[in-house]
């Protein structure tokens, strides 16, 4: 049985993707060969707003490993970093990059040219363990970079004060002045109004898209999940906004049309923690039982509107919302998140993906899967894996407990298969 | 007193300091009636504020213990100490705390304390914000972040006053100074215990009240000030990772011919260097303190560790570093690579071992240290 396949897309728009990765690297190439100064920065933070606001190249360490899940590269990727001494037992996102960085970088086998070489690097003290240990290696490996070690307060949603987003604003500043110093760039205040404003549109449409959810069928599932790439890489672009717009469109047009992912909707799936980058096919497994997987915990990290009035202070509360919305930072308010979407999207059962290359995610799973059951009655299944090393998954064992679970939610709805 | 593989130990009375870690449990659950007690994971936790708000600091113990019903909250590939510490929390064992205080450093402790808070019913839980930077604008965000501890603490009915405050962090820095004493002079073979027998040293701190644990620090300390260095024998190593409470592994390890002489250890050096911090007010100087602390993998660079971790190796002596490794311990696993490479270019041969929560591993690990001292002796 294979661990690995590629998801089947439904939208005409989701198809459009490709071009969209492929012109993100092409872009970046571009960038290191007309001398524009690459930044290689961590998702989820305010910073790329940033360098498109100086017309400075952003790329993504992170967000290049499920492109290397998707081209198949991360079995070399892994071999590398093994023989550096990393353990298997390591963030596969970690893994990858090291492996990446310190191996095949700059061979001709790397599809789309890979990553450009950083001239600034940003080492973050926040969002997760490996995450900071990958940067710090990709600082080690390229120590002709300029290197700006970020700050970043871990604190749960909730609990936000004015003294953390003084702390972030105050982080943001130093990383204007880095960057003029660096590039002799200065920021334009408007530009940077104008690139929020593109980016909470960007979210806007986000929140539009999802919300599109709520529809019996859903017109749009997880399979789709790939176009958060323009979330992550392009936020801030009028290009992610004309595309967001494209894709609202199409999934609006299904939505009044009735067309759904399946000709027969029975059962209706969410999808806990990241999904298998090497796997997304994953997410169309259910469809032989007439499920779908309608939504998934990932794409809230993205639902977080800007204040284009207050730009710096909006970055600074993105940068301290994204990650803890997705992780254990902020348990409560995942659990509710999850919960809620539950609710709305009518969801029959849930799928808690027990992460091994991600543990802030998995942490508080069973409470969530306890809170699941207890307050809405919903049904869940755990389903151990990783979402960036198939070696860690056994497709003959999800097969055998997803059944078990379809089995149970169809005779749940009354209904035999 | 010679030991069965002829090396040579200090008889040293570890009475008071046995008995603190033997009856931690029965002796907790008897404090608590008179005092309330917070419970830490990780030395980044600004204990002493505890202190000073009229509270015990006491580090939460995992050991070994069949994990039954913690299993059914996390997975199995959280490192041992957090799997087992919640166990014992599951199983009623840490009532008597009041509840957690704890630094955000590794993203395990901090998930952790969500699931200790929705599934032991214990009260205040509270992880403080650390900055990852030393500057002007960290520390002055350091101080927003302890001044909320400060609020939480008064909400369970602490008071802290910076009388109060400098007199917890005065009895804390005699404390850490002793502690460092000590490990100065096994650097120097004046004080050579077994290992597990400093690590008892050191464990008995982390549940005794401070004050009664400073007069029998003080007393060992003077004691052993009298004597003169001693002709070692055990190829002398580092030891390096987050916890080390399986202290059988250090038996383990001295009976195959090492002795340990240095440690990069939360229950060990890292726990006590710097032993204080300077600055205009008491928080300064708790800021201070704890900006300028050995560092962690969890909270700082590779960088940042190399320099830190040679300066050890030279001074103690040791011929070789022993990695030992929670199982799926990120920050240490992740650093593995550089801090070991770095070494081993210094010529400092390194081992790495990982210890699971099953401690079924004595047969392997014997071998192991076997054959790298042999290889250090050549």
């Amino acid at each position: 049985m294979e661990n690995t396949r590629k998801s089947t897309k439904r939208l005409a728009t989701a198809r459009e993707l490709q071009q969209i990765v492929a012109g993100f690297y092409l872009e970046c190439h571009e960038a290191k060969r007309t001398g524009k100064p690459v930044g290689w920065m961590p998702p989820m933070n305010g910073l790329i707003e940033i360098f498109y606001a100086m017309d400075l190249q952003p790329a993504f360490p992170e967000n290049w490993s499920p492109v290397c899940a998707a081209f198949g590269l991360t079995d070399k990727n892994y071999q590398a970093a093994e023989s550096m001494g990393f353990s298997p037992d390591l963030c596969g996102y970690l893994r990858n990059c090291v492996g990446y960085i310190n191996g095949m970088m700059g061979t001709e086998e790397v599809p789309l040219g890979g990553l450009p070489e950083p001239d600034m690097i940003f080492m973050p003290g926040g969002g997760c363990v490996p995450t900071m240990k990958n940067f710090q290696y990709i600082a080690r490996r390229f120590p002709g970079a300029k290197v700006f070690k970020a700050d970043l307060p871990q604190v749960p949603i909730e609990n936000i004060q004015r003294y953390h987003i003084d702390y972030a604003l105050n982080e943001i500043n130093r990383i204007v002045a880095f960057l003029t110093e660096v590039t002799g760039r200065k920021l334009d205040h408007d530009r940077l109004r104008e690139v929020v404003r593109l980016s909470d549109q960007a979210c806007a449409l986000w929140d539009e898209i999802t919300a599109y959810r709520r529809y019996i069928p859903t017109p749009i599932s997880a399979a789709e999940v790939g176009l958060m790439f323009v979330m992550v890489t392009r936020q801030g672009t009028q290009l992610a906004v004309d595309y967001l717009a494209r894709v609202r469109d199409e999934v609006r047009e299904r939505a009044e049309k009735g067309t759904g992912i399946i000709a027969e909707e029975k059962v209706r799936l969410f999808w806990d923690n990241i999904p298998l980058w090497y796997n997304l096919g994953l997410f169309n497994y259910f469809e032989k039982y007439g499920g779908v997987v309608v939504a998934e915990t990932y794409s809230a990290a993205w639902s977080i509107r800007l204040d284009v009035d207050k730009p710096f202070e909006a970055l600074a509360m993105k940068s301290l919302m994204s990650y803890p919305m997705v992780s254990c930072v902020s348990m409560k308010r995942r659990k509710e998140m999850v919960l809620r979407a539950c609710r709305d999207y009518h969801i029959d059962g849930v799928i808690l993906h027990s992460n091994k290359s991600c543990l802030p995610i998995t942490l508080g799973q069973m409470d969530i899967k306890r809170a699941l059951q207890e307050e809405i009655g919903v049904p869940s299944v755990v389903i151990e894996a990783d979402h960036m090393d198939p070696a860690n998954f056994s497709m003959a064992q999800f097969e055998a407990r997803a059944d078990a679970f379809m089995e149970m939610l169809l005779e749940r709805k009354g209904r035999s298969r | 007193m010679t030991d069965s593989i002829g090396l040579t130990r200090m008889p040293i009375d570890l009475g008071h300091f046995a008995e603190a870690v033997t009856n931690r449990t029965e002796r907790l659950f008897r404090h608590a009636e008179k005092q309330k007690i917070f419970g830490w994971f990780c030395t980044y936790t600004p204990i002493e504020l505890i202190h000073a708000a009229g509270f015990l600091p006491v580090r939460i113990y995992g050991g070994m213990i069949r994990v039954e019903q913690a299993g059914s909250l996390v997975p199995n590939f959280v490192c041992p100490y957090m799997r087992t510490s919640l166990e014992r929390a599951l199983r009623g064992e840490y009532k008597y705390l009041s509840g957690v205080i704890q630094g955000y450093t590794c993203d395990v402790p901090c998930g952790m304390m969500n699931i200790w808070e929705e599934n032991t019913g214990l009260g205040l839980f509270h992880t403080v914000p650390l900055p990852y930077n030393a500057d002007e604008s960290a520390r002055a965000y350091y101080r927003h972040t302890l001044n909320e501890l400060i609020d939480k603490l008064a909400g369970a009915g602490g008071r802290i006053g910076s009388t109060s405050l400098g007199r917890s962090l005065d009895l804390y820095a005699e404390i850490r100074s002793n502690l460092l004493r000590l490990h100065e002079l096994r650097f120097r073979n004046i004080f050579v215990p077994s290992a597990s027998d400093f690590y008892i040293i050191l464990e008995a701190g982390f549940s005794l009240p401070p004050e009664e644990y400073l007069k029998h620090l003080t007393n060992l300390t003077g004691a052993i000030e009298t004597k003169t260095a001693t002709q070692e024998n055990g190829i002398p190593v580092l030891v390096s990772g987050s916890l080390v409470e399986q202290l059988w592994i250090f038996d383990l390890l001295e009976a195959a011919g090492g002795r340990v002489v240095a440690d990069d250890l939360c229950n060990g050096y890292r726990f006590c260097e710097p032993a204080d911090g300077s600055g205009t007010d008491p928080i300064d100087r708790l800021i201070d303190r704890y900006i300028h602390r050995f560092p962690c993998p969890a909270r700082s660079t590779i960088e940042d560790r190399v320099p830190r971790v040679r300066e050890l190796v030279e001074r103690s002596g040791a011929k070789g570093v022993i990695f030992l490794f929670q199982k799926f311990c990120t920050p240490h696993l992740a650093d593995y690579p550089a801090l070991a490479g770095e070494l081993k270019n210094d010529g400092v041969p390194v081992l790495q071992v990982e210890m699971d929560e099953s401690g079924n591993i004595e047969g392997q690990l014997k071998t192991r240290f076997e054959a790298f001292f042999e290889m250090i002796r050549g």
